[in-house]
């Protein structure tokens, strides 16, 4: 028997590791984004407090409506994208024996979770009712698809020498040797990819400067808040997956593990927050072939290579 | 305490978000606004509470104004920066701002924004009906649309007809008008688009009707004024060298590195001729953040063919088109001035193209001590040949829709945002002569 927790407690763990996991993507990127435009001074209180003002402006801000809008739809996609970020962060185990639920199929939990975010950007363009949101949430079928079996294929291979879909024992099969050096090509390709996922910095084609702003190009308000919320959320959930899956999890010298699961996490983190301040947006087409043509294939060959390795 | 006025405290102090629409006169004051940090520069109106309009906006647009302005979220309003222009907007803004002192806005648009959510200032009403553009009307028997189930014109829109596309299938094709007021694009400048998914199976440059009171292009810039007076070589060539950064930080905006953009504006409000090093740094950046890499190269070229004679400055060159006034300009002469040109023609090229003429630029303002161009000398402005009533702007966009066909939406803003349109210019066309089409 796999351990849960209650479902209060359960609640209540993922909802404080989102809001702290979210502030943290905000601090980091308004700290990237001031250091990239090398700004003289640092201004350290603009950089911990805007977050919380521009939540605050945005409750301030009321809600807008367009014509003939998809009034549920609307309500519903950012509500399903922070659902989906909780449903994947509630499996990433913290430390030895500690998560919020760890199925024996946790594995799979997440790879649903992460299959069904291209549900929630479609429903958020498509809602309004409107050009820019529907361009940006047709654009995000075509580069959700693509990028989601690299993702998949790259986390995947973490299970091979785990022989085990369980998130908690993918850890476990760690204590020797890291993923990230057992398989070498994973942990890149699933960071590209996990930008992709959380339509972030290079990758933010459904809500790109292009599209001016996207899916999100007619959200105010409450609407807009909720939205960035939850793309903060699913980007922290990936982050936190990547640090179990290919860092070690827990394992760690001297500190505690959940400790080092913090740090981990928080190093994916940054790497993945700052790309938004140093690489330009990525071309969809191109992307996409480059998807099929290479990032396929060397997922396929980061399979074939862990498993050949474990016979 | 209740807990709304304590949110509306911690709302004021938060950056504004603000939709500006750059008007003739204003469009560098504008770009410059990212460096404000008590701003926020949005681009869509939605997520704007503040619709600031900067400069002078022609008549002709007040329709498209008052759209824009019920577009923007409540509580809001609109504030008028006039930046020398005695021309009001055709709609009447809520708060003017006479100073062109950027900090002066800044205060002014915070001061608004904080006595909005304060209630000392009531949010404007719409300008606009709540109504429908155009009754449901189609030609089926219930009022439907055209062919199937789609077609028509339901509520004077219409719908998305199927037409071939490049793989050979037969898909929906909407007709969609982007513009005057789309953010990545100059003001006044309307793309009517035929779009299948996002790509771009045809495109118009739609002009101002004609008949309509022109904006003429009166706003006094050192280029202009050296049409009519002598103006020192060294001034021309460092306002040369910030024109090209600006147009850079744009193009860094459209490739969604606002944070780059706001290094390179800052570059460009500071620039001295001894600086022609922090363009080579530049060079760098731009190359390691791919905006000179593979998020440009191959997007828009145009051939060097289409552009011979054009005189449209790093445009033509960077098509490899050897045409520069400046060769012929007495003031140059034993300056050491060669034209740059580079081959390629895509987006890449021109961003490269401008880098490399911002560095020499510098060289030029160091080097030519007190010469003066004389207004009789033909004259290169950062986007061309300029003369009186002869704009690079008129020579550029009839290209546009040629260069425009097929290409994937991304690619077609980058490539708008490529040709560096002025917005003065782009204002001040009239008479859709030459081959600019007629839609």
């Amino acid at each position: 028997m796999r351990a849960y927790l209650d479902p209060g407690a359960a609640v209540v763990s993922v909802a404080v590791a989102m809001v702290v996991g979210v502030y943290v993507v905000a601090v980091i990127d308004g700290t990237a984004g001031r250091l990239a435009a090398g700004a003289g001074r640092s201004d350290l209180g603009a950089v911990l407090l805007d977050p919380l003002r521009t939540v605050a402006l945005l409750l301030t801000q009321r809600r807008r409506r367009t014509e003939r809008a998809d009034a549920p739809g609307w309500a519903l996609a950012p509500g399903l994208l922070g659902g989906l970020a909780a449903t994947g962060l509630a499996v990433v185990p913290v430390g030895p024996g500690t998560a919020v639920a760890d199925p024996s199929t946790g594995f799979v939990v997440f790879a649903t979770a992460i299959a069904f975010v291209m549900i929630a950007v479609f429903l958020h363009g498509w809602s309004p009712n409107s050009l820019f949101p529907l361009i940006g949430a047709y654009r995000y079928g075509a580069q959700a698809l693509s990028l989601q079996i690299p993702f998949l294929l790259a986390m995947l291979a973490t299970a091979l020498p785990a022989e085990s879909l369980a998130v908690m024992d993918i850890v476990e099969a760690q204590a020797d040797l890291w993923n990230v050096v057992r398989q070498p090509l994973g942990l890149p390709l699933y960071l590209m990819v996990g930008v992709g996922v959380s339509f972030w910095g290079p990758l933010n084609l459904p809500d790109g400067a292009d599209l001016i702003g996207g899916t999100s190009a007619e959200d105010a308000g409450t609407d807009r808040l909720a939205w960035e919320l939850a793309r903060a959320a699913m980007l922290f959930s990936i982050a936190a997956m990547g640090a179990a899956a290919f860092l070690g999890g827990w394992w760690g010298p001297l500190l505690p593990g959940p400790v080092w699961m913090a740090l981990k996490t928080l190093f994916l983190l940054v790497v993945m927050v700052s790309s938004r301040h140093l690489v330009a947006r990525v071309r969809i087409e191109p992307f996409v072939v480059a998807c099929w043509a290479v990032f396929i294939p060397l997922a396929l060959v980061n399979i074939f290579v862990s498993g050949a390795l474990l016979l | 305490m209740g807990l709304r006025p304590a949110v509306e405290r911690v709302a004021a102090r938060a950056p504004v978000p603000v939709f500006a629409v750059a008007g003739a006169g204003a469009q560098a004051q504008v770009d410059d606004l990212l460096l404000q940090p008590r701003l926020h520069l949005v681009d869509s109106p939605a997520a704007a509470n503040v619709l600031l309009i900067a400069g002078s906006v022609p008549a002709h647009l007040a329709g498209e104004l008052a759209r824009l302005h019920d577009g923007v979220s409540r509580p809001r309003l609109s504030l008028w920066w006039s930046l020398g222009s005695s021309v009001a907007p055709p709609m009447p803004p809520a708060v003017e701002v006479l100073d062109a002192d950027p900090s002066v806005l800044v205060e002014a648009v915070v001061d608004t924004h904080r006595r909005l959510l304060f209630g000392e200032l009531t949010s404007s009403p719409p300008v606009l009906p709540d109504e429908e553009p155009a009754p449901w009307r189609g030609i089926g028997p219930y009022g439907q649309g055209g062919t199937g189930m789609t077609g028509g014109v339901p509520y004077g829109r219409p719908m998305a007809e199927v037409a071939p596309d490049r793989d050979g299938l037969r898909l929906d094709q909407l007709t969609v008008r982007i513009g005057p007021f789309f953010a990545r694009f100059p003001t006044g400048l309307v793309l009517e688009v035929q779009l299948q998914g996002d790509v771009v199976q045809q495109a118009h440059v739609v002009v101002a009707p004609e008949g309509e009171a022109a904006v003429e292009v009166d706003v006094p810039t050192t280029f202009r004024d050296a049409l009519n007076t002598p103006v020192p070589v060294s001034v021309l060539e460092l306002e040369r060298a910030r024109s090209h950064l600006r147009s850079i930080a744009s193009a860094l905006v459209a490739h969604q590195l606002p944070s780059l953009a706001r290094r390179v504006l800052r570059f460009a409000s500071n620039v001295h001729p001894d600086q022609s090093e922090d363009v080579q740094r530049l060079h760098r950046l731009l190359r390691r953040s791919q905006v000179l890499g593979w998020a440009t190269k191959g997007v828009g070229p145009i051939p060097s063919d289409q552009l011979e004679g054009t005189a449209t400055g790093p445009v033509a060159r960077a098509s490899g088109v050897d045409q520069d006034e400046r060769t012929t300009d007495p003031a140059y002469l034993g300056l050491g001035f060669e034209p740059i040109v580079h081959d390629g023609g895509d987006a890449r090229a021109r961003m490269a193209q401008r880098l490399a003429e911002a560095g020499q630029a510098l060289q030029l303002a160091g080097r030519a001590g007190d010469r003066h161009h004389d207004p009789e000398a033909s004259l290169e402005s950062p986007r061309g040949r300029l003369a009186v009533g002869d704009l690079p702007a008129q020579r550029l966009l009839p290209l546009l829709p040629a260069v425009l066909e097929g290409m994937e939406w991304g690619d077609a803003v980058s490539t708008v945002v490529s040709l560096d349109l002025d917005t003065d210019e782009v204002l001040a066309l009239r008479s859709p002569d030459r081959e600019l089409p007629v839609p």
